[in-house]
């Protein structure tokens, strides 16, 4: 909103302005890379205050509009909420209105401003935003919306706009999926540098739609399980570096991430399908697994993260190394079975995060990874999994609990405009 | 909490006249006012009229790089205005409001980028007005209206709203008169010893008191003394009301001297809440936003002690009271509709279909064979539909929540 005022130093902004003008261009930043690429391309001005550096941080904001959705190329933020929702509403009308209002709210908060007012000047007026992300900027927020193939069905009449071959991931094996944790007609994937702006953000967006929606379940990721461009690999909770060989852009995106035409439906030009999924570590055990055990079962070494066949995190794996007559990559490894090289050249975009529930109902862990990929064809994940599935050594310590398939429009061209427009015209 | 408070309503009446005297102020004392703070606005001319009204056409629209609300004419003559809004693509502006002073007389909320447009046609007298854009840059754009001013305080809206408040005050008393009778049976039963006779009138008393709880919690200490559970009990004080009884009627299944204690302090206090409410009704003391508050304060006693179970731990006729506060809210709801389908025609329609989804819900509920007309809220009950529940209410209380300010008389 244009007259809020502007909570976090202005000084610190400027600054950042002329820090970040080193590294622009990188992942197509608003204002610049993330603070800490800044820094280090400045390394030698004068070190920044922690005040200015949390400032650098909140004002970091992607672009709301484009030609993709912000949030599947973008580096992956530290945090995460993902949510699912079920549309309750009867009508194609009120779906209308629901999308029209998601897709202002998020253009609104994306840049850091509230819904509406956070305290209104009426005595009786009730808060329109929630307000607990009031002054803290937008931290490096993206909204990315999807449409479940439930969506699809006869409820709004939208039939005819279901993409070619949209339809709920096949069952497959090593799953034990949770109905709590699985499906949904809508979903909202919020990343952003700070837990409470992700919240705020999804939190104010089921409240805008709760006469039309109701959330059906919701993931909290408290820490990037995926390289983006620019960025170092995180570890997931098993203490292996993941995403090392990650779809990081340029012309990758186009061949494995976007969709074209192929979908058959204008409004999938530009978008991608995302598949998540709520895999449950068995933490506890895997802690008790001997290394060699661990490092074959990834294929990789724990610290450095290198193929068994090489020294460096980024050598690429020799499949076909042998040493005493065994693979030096076993076969059945977890980087083995998905390498692009063992899989017709297939690739997807990975961006998961870690996440924790807790205990779970028996004592243990409620811990793992929320994987979550962004594809052309989300086939491609299905290929994948069914040979995880079947014969991944990981398996022994991970179980598939959750599970959804969006099918993510493309970005919208400029203010005016609001997802799933073509369907009401 | 937002429900009715004893203070608002025992200032109540002196306020009416207050509020009432400065509306009748604002009216005349800035018809003759110059026009101020129109220069950013288009065309100083008057709208033309067409099919009987004035036509203004409101532009929600980015304006050097800035969220604004352009009308076509800052000016109209006194009669019918319509206001007709679209919104180009200003994503921090989703509704526009014609005020007088803080008054909303008309508004359209959902006035989003993309959608088409809508209109809302208000009645005008001669006097200044404001458009209100909450979000935009420029949120207040000063809005005359020449000709007659209004010769008193009350426009249309005021009368139908005091229509409503005097209507749901004889509304209320109604609902005491039966909780009267109804509790003087229940002490009759339990008197006489009978465990049944006085569960069934222990259920049939529990609707009139939940259909309008918002007005017993107005003082501060009759609804203790009537609706506390076990765990708002301050340890050492003593346990009165319904509840303590409810345990004995169907926790202990005895009846005991305390049980007959209990009973007579029901009648007592429900006696003191007949003279007090009746005081209210004579007094003309409601005011739309109390009825407003109550109505979504109703659905929040349905979401934080009827879904989770804990009003009628004893008795399980949690499903009974549910129905009871919406039944409550709906009836408060009703008397302010004649008045908030002026205001707001859409949000008016939006609830009254939700209370029709809500109510189609509870039809599922009906048992006539159990106690009360409802189904026991066991805890199996509990676990599988609780959370549809809580969805159900949500949606409702969404939009309900809205209203006290759209008909707030101050």
């Amino acid at each position: 909103m244009a007259t809020s005022p502007d909570p976090l130093p202005d000084v610190s902004r400027r600054k950042f302005f002329s820090r970040s003008a080193a590294v622009a261009g990188a992942g197509g930043l608003a204002l610049g890379a993330a603070g800490a690429a800044a820094v280090a391309a400045t390394a030698a001005a004068a070190p920044l205050s922690d005040v200015e550096l949390m400032a650098e941080r909140g004002h970091l904001s992607y672009p709301f509009y484009g030609e993709h959705q912000s949030g599947i190329e973008t580096p992956p933020q530290d945090h995460l909420v993902f949510t699912a929702f079920e549309v309750t509403a009867t009508t194609a009308t009120e779906l209308q209105l629901l999308l029209a209002k998601w897709s202002a709210a998020m253009a609104e908060l994306t840049a850091g401003n509230p819904v509406g007012k956070v305290e209104p000047s009426r005595e009786h007026g009730i808060p329109v935003d929630t307000g607990e992300a009031t002054d803290m900027g937008p931290q490096g927020l993206t909204l990315t919306l999807g449409f479940g193939p439930s969506l699809f069905d006869s409820r709004f009449g939208l039939e005819k706009f279901k993409p070619v071959d949209f339809a709920d991931l096949p069952a497959m094996a090593g799953e034990s999926l949770n109905p709590a944790f699985t499906g949904g007609d809508l979903c909202i994937q919020a990343c952003s540098n700070d837990p409470q702006v992700a919240y705020h953000a999804v939190r104010n967006l089921a409240r805008i739609a709760r006469a039309s929606v109701t959330t059906k379940w919701t993931v909290l990721g408290f820490g990037r399980a995926s390289a983006g461009a620019n960025q170092t690999t995180p570890r997931n909770l098993m203490g292996f570096k993941d995403g090392t060989r990650n779809v990081l852009g340029g012309d990758e995106l186009a061949e494995h991430v976007w969709v074209g035409d192929e979908a058959g439906q204008a409004w999938m030009a530009g978008g991608s399908y995302l598949v998540a999924r709520k895999i449950h570590m068995l933490i506890e055990t895997w802690d008790e697994d001997t290394i060699g055990d661990q490092h074959s079962i990834f294929g990789r070494t724990k610290k450095e993260g290198a193929p068994l066949s090489g020294e460096k995190e980024h050598d690429t794996p020799d499949f076909h190394a042998v040493a005493d007559g065994a693979p030096v990559i076993p076969a059945d490894s977890h980087i083995a079975l998905v390498a692009h090289e063992n899989n017709g050249g297939t690739k997807i975009l990975r961006r998961g995060y870690n996440f924790t529930d807790g205990l779970d109902s028996v004592g243990r862990l409620d811990a793992g990874l929320f994987f979550l990929s962004f594809q052309k064809n989300p086939e491609h994940f299905v290929a994948l999994q069914r040979k995880l599935g079947a014969s991944d050594r990981l398996n022994e310590y991970i179980r598939h609990v959750g599970s959804g398939v969006f099918a993510v429009p493309g970005g919208l061209p400029a203010a005016g405009s609001y997802y799933g427009k073509e369907f009401f015209d | 909490m937002p429900t009715l408070s004893s203070r608002t309503f025992r200032s109540a009446a002196p306020a009416v006249l207050a509020g009432m005297a400065v509306l009748a102020l604002s009216l005349t004392a800035c018809g003759s006012a110059a026009v101020s703070g129109g220069a950013d606005i288009s065309n100083g001319d008057a709208a033309p009229v067409s099919n009987g009204a004035a036509q203004i056409a409101v532009s929600v629209e980015k304006v050097e790089g800035e969220d604004q609300c352009v009308p076509d004419f800052a000016s109209a003559p006194a009669g019918p205005v319509t206001f007709n809004v679209s919104n180009k693509n200003a994503s921090s502006v989703s509704e526009v409001e014609l005020l007088s002073d803080k008054r909303i007389l008309g508004e359209r909320e959902n006035v989003i980028p993309g959608l088409k447009a809508v209109s809302f046609t208000v009645t005008l007298t001669g006097g200044n007005y404001q458009l209100y854009c909450p979000g935009a840059t420029t949120e207040y754009k000063p809005f005359t209206v020449t000709g007659a001013a209004a010769d008193s305080a009350s426009n249309g809206i005021g009368d139908l709203l005091k229509e409503g408040t005097d209507g749901y005050a004889n509304y209320v008393s109604g609902q005491v008169d039966s909780l009267v009778v109804a509790v003087a049976a229940l002490r009759k039963a339990v008197d006489s010893g009978d465990v049944p006779a006085s569960q069934r009138a222990y259920a049939d008393a529990r609707s009139f008191f939940e259909r309008i709880e918002p007005v017993a919690e107005s003082f501060p200490d009759l609804d203790p003394a009537l609706d506390l559970r076990v765990a708002d009990v301050e340890p050492g004080s003593k346990w009165t009301g319904f509840h303590p009884l409810e345990r004995d009627l169907f926790e202990a299944k005895a009846i005991t001297a305390g049980s007959k204690a209990l009973a007579a302090g029901i009648v007592k206090n429900v006696g003191t809440l007949k003279t007090l409410s009746a005081e209210l009704e004579s007094d003309a003391a409601y005011q739309p936003e109390e009825l407003a508050n109550g109505a979504s304060g109703l659905l929040e006693e349905v979401q934080s002690s009827k879904i989770t179970g804990e009003e009628e731990a004893y008795s399980k006729l949690d499903l009974l009271d549910f129905a009871a506060n919406i039944e409550g809210s709906q009836q408060a709801f009703e008397y302010l509709k004649p008045a908030l389908v002026e205001i707001d025609a859409t949000l008016t329609q939006q609830i009254s279909s939700k209370f029709d989804t809500v109510n189609a819900a509870l039809e599922g509920y009906k048992d006539p064979a159990a106690l009360g007309g409802y189904k026991a809220y066991t805890d199996e009950l509990k676990a599988t539909d609780a959370a549809k529940l809580t969805a159900l209410i949500q949606s409702l209380q969404a939009p309900l929540a809205r209203i006290a300010e759209k008909v707030a008389t101050v």
